[in-house]
């Protein structure tokens, strides 16, 4: 079968230059979205969903859904951490009580306020938060209003930085000696303190949120489960791992946006592939006698199908790399926003993935396709006859107009 | 036969092309008029916050609780009228674990005074303030779990780690749009009853409603004043003021959107103005013998032009047409119902409507200018060698 | 070459011996070029197309153009037209020196002096043939009533009447181009500019028109000048002029 070359269609987009990219355009800006919403869906689980290890697991309350609103009693602690499955370092179990609160706070370069989570941990915290480290400063003196803030927090809100402080009472500022990195996740969006300062300020007496406790193995996390079961006075707590908490947490939020972006992103789709259509149909009308011309030269209702076909979905790629191009520049950007499980400020980046570009693209040519299956048929459908003959009487002045098409490359035919 | 007329019948010269351009431009008025209620929505919380209410919660953070005895203090301040006081449970019903909503423990008789909107019947009013384990729902939360007058409930505690087992007395309704009913409220003293007597007596703020005629701002000065040096200070904010520090949270969002209602509209405008391109360069032959005729470049100008703003009101009605059931009775309906805290009003304002219709007008014509000027100023001659 | 040598043996006979009948020589001259030169570019090559033309075209007359392609009659037609104006010499047509008019003036100027006949006949297709003919008269203050008079007046000059509300592509070729002449006499113009009027046609149509114009020339005293290449159009003129290379012959 002859096939019609592909440089034909490609210099037929060529020729309408406007359209061509007004089109191509319109696909970028969609294209655009739509990457963006998987790299704010990437990053938010990158964020939320990072946290975690999976040789830990949190005990909190069980009506609760985040730390926040979860309450355990200290003398519940020591219980806890004599429990099976849990492994033991050099000064008896590996278990952490720590006690989340939110602030409100003041955020720099805006009027605006938002919530920050605040953690109280014992001492030797760093221990056992072994993915916690301190990238600047140093670390707060145990039994003081000494902090250290995270990573995406710092600069962000009033008196987050290193030297600086913050007070919600008069008199009893929070000092900030160092800056902590925690793996990228949100916790790097929190500022840390000592447990019983915090416990103090916040008026808990005897109260904890939360306790992470290291499994012996992975595996263990049944056999811990198991011990709560048994124990009359515990069974009003919960048990998770970690990772799955955190995945858990990230789901909200995560469902939230990619919602809102892909229903977005969808209406903008019919959008363009609407202008996919239009742009392709007008090429077909106004190339009735190229179509009329190739169908007498002896090329096949099919060579023709897939000429438009082909010139659509080059259209709409092209607009899917604009569209991709631009969407790296987000990556630059930090998404701000509240977390509804931690009632809390994190911060996102809009992450890239190895497959995001890709399905953007396709994305992009998939709206080609649709929008340019239509057109194509109407093409490959025309009689040569019939389409020789085209709008030709209306284009007396210069009679033979067409037959340049034969000679030169394909012109605009209007 | 006027001009008006040729550009009308222009528009439906190319009856698909004409036709998909009418719904995609009704498709980017459509999201856009979505984004705009979800906006609108949103921020609306605003205009639903009562006036004369304020909370006062303590100063140091919202989840600090303040003492109990606070509740008189604040009442025999003057220029308040009632006060009532709230403590988050935070509580899951075991058989919809998945289902949120707000469980409150209140003071019964002044709730019910400072939460006005709230409609229940005498009797059920007063089956709830007499029943200890009694708890009032609203209607639509009813709805959804299922609960009816008289249903046993246990809630999971969070923030109190224990259960409660409740009986469902009264069911209310709202005087207006935008109130929440998907509250669960029981009484406060069963659940102070249930804690030990260190974390007794403790409330988690309070809601004051002022007398007519006291400035909000003066009453929390007051309030936050009388409080300061009593080593639990409070931070007392109008209903208001809560909502928009609420809505501050989510400014990325809300900005996100308005960017993204921006970029549909660019996208609008680029359907529309490929179409008026295309029709115009089909017709320059057309053009150009209106000019030999005597017509001015201004007229070939109008006239385009017209043919745009023609296509623009088209899609502008439709989406107009398309968007009341679709936004206000579909998804608002559902969202009123289901997020009515985060949206009390879903619904297209009038606003909303005249911008959707305006924007669709003011973008027709700038997708159509540089099309039209640059038919109009074609030269004759060139534009007539072009017939066809 | 036989043919070309033959319209111009024809056009040199008319202009000695005119049919009396036909022109009326004492007349002034309605179109008169002196002088005139048009040059185009071609990227940045200068394109001479007319070159030192004079031209005198008595009121009343009906003058055909031949020529070869590319030899300027479109261009001689559209400055006469006052479509374009000339690059050297002097342009008066209808008692307005055209040479220097601004496009303002020369588009008011054309409606009220010019009536156009296309080849292509160029109605609007989505009008109908009393809309097409009313077209011009939008642009003067007459109001609707009197102009769909004299729309329908026009088309019964052209012998349409009882085609007036059908649209063009519900019309053959020759009627095509009637409604297109109406169109032209319908603002009551000086001059009827034609560019190749029959050269879509068929030869009974062809005819039919060339007896139309020939009907306007005479009972209507319309000014016409046509373009043409078709020697029967051309014969059928009061005045037949060559032009080769820029230059009347």
């Amino acid at each position: 079968m002859a096939m019609i070359p592909l440089s034909y269609s490609l210099r037929s987009l060529m020729v309408r230059k406007a359209t061509t990219f007004a089109t191509a355009f319109g696909i970028a800006l969609v294209v655009f979205v739509f990457a963006s919403v998987m790299m704010l869906g990437n990053g938010i689980k990158e964020t939320l969903g990072a946290s975690g290890r999976e040789d830990t697991a949190i005990v909190m309350s069980k009506g609760a859904q985040a730390e926040l609103g979860s309450t355990i009693l200290q003398n519940q602690v020591g219980k806890i951490a004599q429990m099976g499955g849990v492994a033991q370092g050099e000064n008896g179990p590996l278990a952490q009580a720590e006690m989340v609160v939110v602030i409100t706070h003041p955020k720099v370069g805006t009027s605006g306020v938002a919530n920050v989570t605040m953690r109280g941990m014992p001492d030797n915290w760093l221990k056992f938060r072994s993915e916690a480290r301190i990238v600047a400063g140093r670390e707060p003196k145990p039994g003081t209003r000494e902090v250290v803030v995270g990573r995406a927090a710092r600069g962000r809100f009033q008196g987050f930085d290193i030297g600086k402080s913050f007070a919600m009472v008069e008199n009893q500022p929070f000092d900030v000696v160092g800056v902590f990195a925690a793996g990228g996740g949100s916790l790097e969006s929190e500022v840390w303190g000592d447990l019983e300062v915090m416990r103090t300020m916040f008026d808990r007496p005897g109260l904890v949120s939360s306790v992470h406790v290291r499994l012996m193995t992975p595996g263990s996390l049944q056999a811990f489960k198991d011990g709560f079961k048994n124990d009359p006075q515990l069974r009003e707590y919960e048990v998770e791992r970690e990772t799955k908490y955190y995945e858990k947490q990230a789901n909200g939020l995560g469902q939230f946006i990619s919602f809102l972006g892909y229903a977005i992103a969808v209406f903008f789709a019919v959008g363009a592939m609407i202008g996919a259509i239009i742009t392709m149909y007008g090429a077909v009308a106004t190339r009735q006698r190229e179509i009329g011309t190739l169908r007498a030269l002896g090329f096949s209702r099919i060579s023709i199908l897939l000429a438009f076909l082909f010139e659509s979905l080059a259209l709409s790629a092209m607009g899917g790399v604009i569209g991709v191009v631009a969407a790296m520049g987000m990556t630059t950007v930090k998404f701000s926003t509240m977390n509804f499980a931690s009632w809390s400020e994190v911060v996102f980046r809009f992450v890239a993935k190895p497959g995001t570009f890709q399905w953007s693209i396709l994305f992009a040519m998939a709206m080609g396709l649709v929008g340019g299956l239509l057109p194509a048929i109407r093409a490959a459908r025309m009689s040569p006859i019939k389409a020789m003959r085209g709008s030709s009487r209306r284009r007396g002045w210069h009679p033979g107009r067409w037959l340049r098409w034969l000679r030169r490359p394909p012109r605009c035919s209007w | 036969m006027n001009l008006p007329l040729l550009a009308a019948r222009n528009v439906l010269r190319n009856k698909v092309r004409t036709g998909l351009t009418v719904l995609g431009v009704a498709v980017a008025l459509l999201a856009f008029m979505t984004l705009r209620t979800v906006l609108s929505a949103w921020t609306q919380a605003e205009e639903f916050s009562q006036k004369d209410r304020m909370a006062v919660r303590s100063k140091i953070s919202w989840v600090v609780l303040l003492p109990k005895k606070y509740v008189q203090e604040v009442k025999d301040m003057a220029g308040v009228q009632a006060v009532t006081w709230a403590n988050w449970f935070g509580g899951r019903d075991p058989k919809h674990k998945q289902e949120f909503f707000a469980n409150l423990a209140v003071d019964p008789e002044s709730a019910l005074q400072v939460y006005d909107e709230f409609i229940v019947s005498a009797e059920q009013k007063q089956a709830w303030v007499g029943d200890r384990q009694g708890a009032i729902v609203g209607d639509v939360l009813a709805r959804k779990m299922g609960w009816k007058l008289g249903s046993k409930v246990t809630l999971t505690g969070g923030v109190y780690p224990f259960d409660m087992e409740f009986n469902i007395s009264a069911i209310y309704t709202a005087t207006r749009r935008g109130a929440d009913r998907n509250q669960f409220m029981f009484h406060w003293a069963y659940l102070n009853e249930k804690l030990s007597s260190e974390r007794q007596n403790r409330v988690g703020w309070l809601i004051v409603r002022t007398k007519p005629g006291v400035v909000s701002a003066e009453m929390s000065k007051r309030i936050d004043d009388h409080f300061k040096s009593s080593g639990m200070p409070t931070l007392s904010q109008s209903e208001l003021e809560l909502n928009r520090s609420f809505l501050a949270a989510f400014t990325a969002i809300l900005t996100a959107i308005n960017v993204v209602s921006i970029v549909i509209l660019a996208i609008m405008a680029l359907i529309l103005g490929n179409t008026i391109a295309m029709g115009v360069r089909e017709r320059t032959g057309e053009y150009g013998v209106l000019r030999a005729i005597g017509f001015l470049p201004r007229h070939v100008l109008a006239f385009i032009v017209g043919e745009s703003l023609v296509v623009g009101i088209m899609g502008g009605g439709l989406a107009l047409l398309l968007g009341y059931p679709l936004i206000n009775m579909g998804m608002g309906r559902w969202l009123e119902e289901n997020m009515g805290g985060l949206f009390p009003v879903f619904g297209i304002t009038t606003a909303t409507a005249t911008a959707a219709m305006v924007l669709a007008v003011v973008l027709a014509a700038i997708a159509a200018a540089w099309p039209a000027w640059r038919a109009s100023q074609l030269k004759v001659v060139d534009a007539l060698r072009r017939v066809g | 070459m036989s043919d070309a040598q033959a319209e111009g043996k024809a056009a040199d006979e008319a202009a000695k011996n005119p049919p009396p009948y036909r022109t009326q020589p004492e007349s002034p001259a309605i179109v008169s070029l002196v002088g005139v030169g048009k040059t185009f570019f071609r990227g940045k090559e200068p394109v001479k197309v007319l070159d030192g033309l004079d031209l005198d075209v008595p009121e009343g007359s009906f003058e055909a153009l031949m020529g070869p392609s590319g030899s300027g009659k479109s261009t001689l037609l559209n400055l006469i037209a006052g479509l374009d104006r000339p690059t050297r010499g002097k342009i008066t047509v209808a008692g307005t020196d055209l040479t220097n008019a601004s496009d303002r003036t020369l588009a008011k100027w054309r409606s009220q002096n010019i009536g156009f006949i296309f080849q292509a006949y160029n109605l609007m297709p989505v009008l109908t043939a009393l809309q097409n003919v009313e077209l011009p008269l939008l642009l003067t203050s007459l109001g609707g009533a009197e102009r769909k008079k004299r729309a329908q007046t026009a088309l019964r000059v052209v012998g349409l009447e009882d085609r007036m509300h059908h649209y063009p592509r519900q019309l053959s070729g020759g009627q095509e181009q009637r409604v297109a002449i109406a169109r032209a006499i319908v603002n009551d113009p000086k001059i009827i500019v034609a560019d190749e009027p029959t050269g879509d046609l068929d030869r009974q149509s062809a005819d039919d028109i060339l007896t139309l114009l020939e009907k306007l020339n005479k009972e209507l005293k319309k000014t016409i000048f046509m373009v043409t290449h078709d020697p029967a159009a051309s014969e059928r003129a009061s005045v037949q002029r060559r032009l080769d290379k820029g230059r009347l012959k």
